[in-house]
């Protein structure tokens, strides 16, 4: 992309996001959230006009924007059904996060980070459920059961995300389009293996057995689990030859080839490494969150995409990213029966949000791939 | 007497770290072609951008028919009549030509609610006989070829009123028979009183198919001349310029044996055009073999080929006595081969890691600097600080990112990595490029360095008097063979540059191929 081809206006605001300080970069971040709460306040606002609802507020408003907000932004603190859902939505969007953040730093857009997601929680509960009996009772028991599974769902997550990297690596295939369309297939294996061989007897929907309830675990330790591997990550990238290899491949793939670096093996290991991680969070989600696999896995990989844009694609980042982004996704559920706020509407500011904060970066990543800044 | 089509004063470009043009005139005539000859990244792109409004000038006046002008953007300057072609096409290849010459301009119908095919069809095709142009307008752009393709982007520019074409590099995409039937447009749209600039760095279309050619080098107007009164070898000797010939120690050594090959060579560039053909090169150890040539005859695919970053398709290299044909970059760097690149900023440094990062580009996994895959930052940055210093890079600080550098630091740090390597086989593409004078004298003297330490050096450089200077033998490569291995202390600059537009000129003082460093 030639940056001189942007209409000079959209140019000039690019070229001074890149020169931007730290600072700036604070100050255009708080200013865009504060944007966005208006702007949510005003869409909350011109909602509830056209809302039936028994008291209206000054007699035409349904929606009260102050109240949406403090539920969205503070409900963990005085609702404690919020604050599990906020700390295991946290925990997963860790993950997801992560994942997606390991791939674009490579250079990569991983959208496969949801069906990575979907195999490696399905595998994560057949291997609970087939390691189950013959593991000793106990915490114990647990613990092993609990590690066989996340060593299953990472395998298959990782195996899964392969196949894109290779397609990519030696057959030239954008990596965008498959891993898209495998998120498709992802599902539809799943589904079928569950319904035709896995399926739980007696149940209704399509599900597999229970995983065994010793090897389950809470919020607490999925978020442990995550803060560990997002240390690991960031060790991995900023602290060894296979890190640096890694990010130079992602940011200049012409020095990467002058040192050395083995672009299409990098690829694959970049994306397998991606879909371990996905694959990770699927049997958290398995362990933690349902106990069993179950047929309409919400769709944490694509959040993941999210948060990791959100965070500047920086492993760190994503640990203040993937907590707001999960917050504010289990305090949309509250709004929906405290408030009558119908969930879609909460969606939507919650999409202002993430939009405004995300984009200024989200352009100033582009500006800098492009070149731009310094004086142009 | 009318004023010329365009007056360019004392235009200066600056960019983070490049001053890309540098005080520069141009002034091109109504009704000429002018060329604009330099090498690489000599400026000439820059300066066309100034004047197409793609780039503001630093400092400098652009005056277009006798009137003072500032471009904003290309829209202004397409207003005073300006158009320019760039070397890749914009065009839309599902759509005919008609739809692309009128793409954005369309004649309109129903008060401006619809598009007047019609109207568009008519005009193209009036236009396309006024000039000349044997094209269809209802041909559908996907199934023309690049010379069809590229008279479509003159007609597009024609139809906008364009009075003064620019085309970037026309003749680089073209075969030599399209190039002909582009200069047979040329005559066309001048006599039609339209006035040409076009950029090139292939001296023979350059004296074929302008009135006038100004060389440009490293940002600077070189000199103006008419083509009538001049030949190729002078304008080969303008573009790649005369420096101060430093007096280089050089101390005679002994030939060892060979540190560095290529045997029948034959190398494609990125388009699948045979770029190199042939090229046998032995360089022994101790000995400089330099590469002299215009830009663009096979220097940069040969380099490349030698150190691994492209597959030749046929022949062999060998770094001591190992074939190294197949082996991979990070082979060949780990088998002690040191290689400043010609392009520092896409290859040669990461620009946004600091010089602590860039000093391990290529030794990450060295044990000097990690161990079992992890980094000794540490080792790195101090590694970094030596280099600093040595080679007096400014800032001094390993923790300065490479973009912050100007080009001559950039350089400077880059050559000092790849010697500290303390490498059996060097290879430099333009190791001095950009750098200023006192620093010229440091890298040749480590060059040398390198050289009484028994290393293979090959040196590809446009810069005539460093690689008469630096070489025991010295290679000319034209149209991607080595045309002649030369004596650098007897040849004269005259016969080098006949060497390298093509020519046999007599008498030349030919190297033996094993006499290596005798001298």
């Amino acid at each position: 992309m030639n940056p001189d081809r942007l209409p000079g206006p959209i140019a000039g605001v690019m070229d001074r996001l890149v020169d931007a300080s730290a600072g700036e970069r604070l100050v255009v971040s708080v200013a865009a959230l504060i944007t966005a709460i208006l702007l949510g306040g005003i869409v909350t606002l011109v909602a509830g006009v056209f809302a039936e609802c028994s008291t209206p507020m000054l007699g035409t408003f349904c929606y009260n924007p102050l109240a949406v907000y403090r539920y969205l932004f503070l409900a963990p603190l005085f609702d404690s059904f919020v604050l599990q859902e906020t700390l295991k939505n946290s925990a997963l969007l860790l993950f997801t996060g992560l994942a997606v953040a390991v791939s674009f730093r490579a250079g990569l857009f991983n959208i496969g980070t949801q069906g990575q997601l979907v195999l490696g929680a399905l595998a994560a509960a057949l291997a609970a459920v087939w390691v189950g009996p013959a593991a000793p009772s106990g915490p114990v028991g647990g613990a092993l059961i609990a590690v066989v599974a996340m060593v299953a769902g990472a395998v298959v997550g990782g195996l899964y995300a392969a196949i894109p990297g290779a397609l990519k690596a030696y057959a030239d295939a954008n990596e965008v389009i498959t891993t898209i369309m495998l998120n498709f297939v992802a599902s539809d294996v799943a589904f079928f293996l569950v319904s035709a061989y896995f399926q739980k007897p007696g149940s209704g929907s399509v599900e597999t057995r229970d995983v065994p309830a010793a090897a389950r675990f809470g919020p607490e330790i999925a978020l442990v689990m995550a803060v560990a591997l997002t240390l690991l990550i960031t060790y991995l990238l900023w602290g060894t030859a296979f890190g640096y290899d890694l990010r130079t491949a992602g940011i200049q793939p012409d020095a990467a080839d002058y040192a050395g670096v083995d672009a299409k093996r990098m690829v694959v290991t970049s994306m397998t490494l991606s879909g371990m991680i996905g694959g990770l969070g699927g049997a958290v989600w398995v362990l933690m969150s349902v106990g069993r696999w179950v047929n309409g896995v919400p769709s944490l990989g694509f959040d993941g995409i999210t948060v990791s844009v959100l965070a500047s694609n920086n492993p760190l980042g994503v640990l203040f990213a993937g907590p707001l982004f999960g917050s504010m996704q289990a305090g949309s559920l509250s709004i929906d029966f405290q408030l009558g706020v119908p969930r879609q509407l909460v969606g939507v500011i919650r999409g202002l949000v993430i939009l405004l904060v995300a984009m200024p970066e989200f352009f100033r990543t582009l500006g800098v791939r492009w070149g731009m800044g310094g004086g142009r | 007497m009318s004023a010329p089509a365009v007056d360019l004063r004392r235009i200066t470009k600056q960019f983070p770290g490049v001053l890309a043009n540098d005080e520069v005139d141009l002034t091109v005539e109504r009704g000429s072609v002018h060329a604009l000859l330099g090498e690489n990244g000599a400026g000439k792109t820059t300066l066309m951008n100034v004047l197409y409004g793609l780039y503001q000038p630093t400092d400098g006046t652009v005056v277009v028919d006798g009137e003072e002008r500032t471009f904003d953007s290309p829209r202004d300057a397409i207003d005073a009549g300006i158009g320019m072609i760039h070397q890749h096409f914009m065009l839309v290849e599902p759509m005919t030509v008609t739809q692309n010459v009128v793409l954005g301009d369309e004649p309109r119908k129903w008060g401006g609610l619809a598009v007047d095919r019609e109207a568009a069809r008519e005009a193209v095709a009036e236009l396309a006989d006024r000039y000349g142009f044997d094209v269809d307008p209802e041909a559908t752009v996907g199934d023309l070829s690049v010379g069809e393709r590229q008279r479509i982007e003159i007609l597009k520019a024609l139809y906008r009123g364009a009075d003064i074409l620019i085309l970037d590099e026309p003749t680089a995409v073209l075969t030599p028979q399209e190039v002909e039937e582009l200069f047979d447009v040329f005559d066309e749209l001048t006599e039609a009183g339209k006035t040409i600039i076009f950029i090139s760095h292939k001296l023979r279309e350059v004296t074929a198919a302008a009135d006038e050619v100004t060389v440009l080098r490293d940002g600077q107007n070189v000199g103006t001349v008419e083509t009538s009164g001049v030949d190729d070898t002078e304008l080969a000797e303008m573009m790649v310029g005369r420096e101060v010939l430093f007096d280089t120690q050089k101390s005679p050594i002994e030939a060892g044996s060979i540190g560095l090959a290529a045997r029948g060579l034959a190398v494609e560039d990125d388009r699948g055009v045979r770029a190199v053909d042939g090229v046998d090169i032995e360089v022994a150890e101790g000995e400089v073999f330099g590469i002299a040539g215009v830009d663009g005859n096979g220097q940069s695919e040969l380099v490349e080929a030698i150190t691994g970053l492209r597959t030749p398709v046929e022949g062999r290299v060998y770094l001591g006595d190992e074939e190294v044909t197949h082996a991979s970059r990070r082979d060949r760097i780990e088998s002690g081969m040191a290689y400043v690149p010609e392009d520092r900023q896409a290859r040669g440094l990461v620009m946004s890691y600091d010089l602590t990062e860039n000093g391990l580009l290529g030794s990450q996994r060295a044990p000097q600097f990690a161990d079992g895959g992890r980094i000794r930052w540490n080792d790195a940055a101090a590694h970094a600080e030596s280099i600093v210093e040595e080679y007096d890079v400014r800032p001094a600080d390993a923790s300065a990112t490479a973009e912050s550098l100007s080009g001559g630091n950039q350089q400077k740090f880059i050559v000092g990595r790849e010697f500290a390597r303390d490498p059996d086989a060097v290879v430099a593409s333009h190791p001095t490029r950009g750098v200023d004078v006192g620093s010229v004298e440091f890298i040749h003297d480590r060059l040398l360095e390198l050289r009484e330490d028994g290393a293979a050096v090959l040196l590809v450089s446009s810069k005539l008097d460093e690689v008469r200077s630096l070489s025991d033998r010295l290679g000319v490569m034209h149209d991607g063979e080595l045309v002649a291995v030369v004596d650098p202390a007897e040849i004269t600059e005259e016969q080098l540059g006949l060497l390298m537009a093509g020519e046999e000129p007599d008498d030349v003082p030919r190297a033996s191929r094993r006499n290596g460093g005798e001298r």
